[in-house]
């Protein structure tokens, strides 16, 4: 399928690009088909592009790059939709977004992806991490927070 | 709002396939059990509104608006174990 996206323009999907979200994600929960997009002037992040929706794409990021010590606790009963093997071989993702001073991380509730059989759901994680994790305005400010 | 009254164990059943069960009532905390398919999500509230809003917020960001994430990511030195 071609998907005129709106931020990258036209491009093709195959069946086997999809990763299928069941639940969708809050807000969106009939966006339930994405496609995961490198972006080739950014390599720190990775859009998470709606089949669905052609102008939704969220802009996600390996957690541990950005949160080295970043841990997730996570009730049983969201991830059995995943149909994990091995809880250990998911892959997690979180969300960015931005405000006026900096770019922000939603550590709360990150996305878990099955790779393997392309499902993915959107978890509340248990605890208190923040929907809006600020990331230094400058790597010498993130050196004095660790 | 349809309001009802239930004493613990006792449940609702919401549409066909949605069962709400009064767990334990503690001083002026309620433990509610909730059974649902997966694909209905089930979220406190706030929590709920919270992300929900972050979501959109973040789904409408282009390119350039997550551009210093190259900068801000951690200088990459030798493995810390």
């Amino acid at each position: 399928m071609e998907v005129n996206t709106s931020r990258f323009g036209s491009i093709h999907v195959d069946a086997e690009d999809l990763i299928r979200f069941p639940a969708g994600i809050l807000g969106l929960e009939d966006c339930r088909d994405w496609v995961l997009l490198k972006d080739a002037q950014n390599d720190a992040v990775a859009w998470l592009q709606s089949a669905q929706r052609p102008k939704i794409a969220l802009p996600v990021v390996s957690p541990r790059r950005f949160v080295p010590n970043y841990h997730i606790r996570v009730a049983q009963a969201e991830l059995e939709s995943l149909d994990l093997e091995d809880v250990r071989t998911a892959q997690v993702v979180v969300i960015a977004g931005r405000t006026d001073r900096t770019i922000t991380l939603n550590l709360k509730a990150p996305l878990v992806i099955n790779m393997a059989r392309r499902l993915g759901r959107q978890v509340v994680t248990n605890g208190d991490l923040p929907v809006r994790y600020e990331l230094a305005g400058s790597p010498l400010a993130w050196k004095k927070s660790a | 709002m349809l309001v009802l009254s239930r004493q613990r164990d006792e449940s609702i059943i919401i549409g066909d396939n949605v069962v709400v069960t009064i767990v334990d009532i503690r001083g002026d905390k309620v433990r509610l059990g909730i059974q649902a398919p997966q694909e209905i999500p089930v979220h406190r509230r706030e929590v709920y509104e919270a992300i929900q809003r972050e979501n959109l917020h973040a789904s409408q960001l282009d390119r350039k608006d997550v551009s210093d994430l190259r900068d801000l990511s951690p200088p990459r030195g030798p493995l810390k174990r």
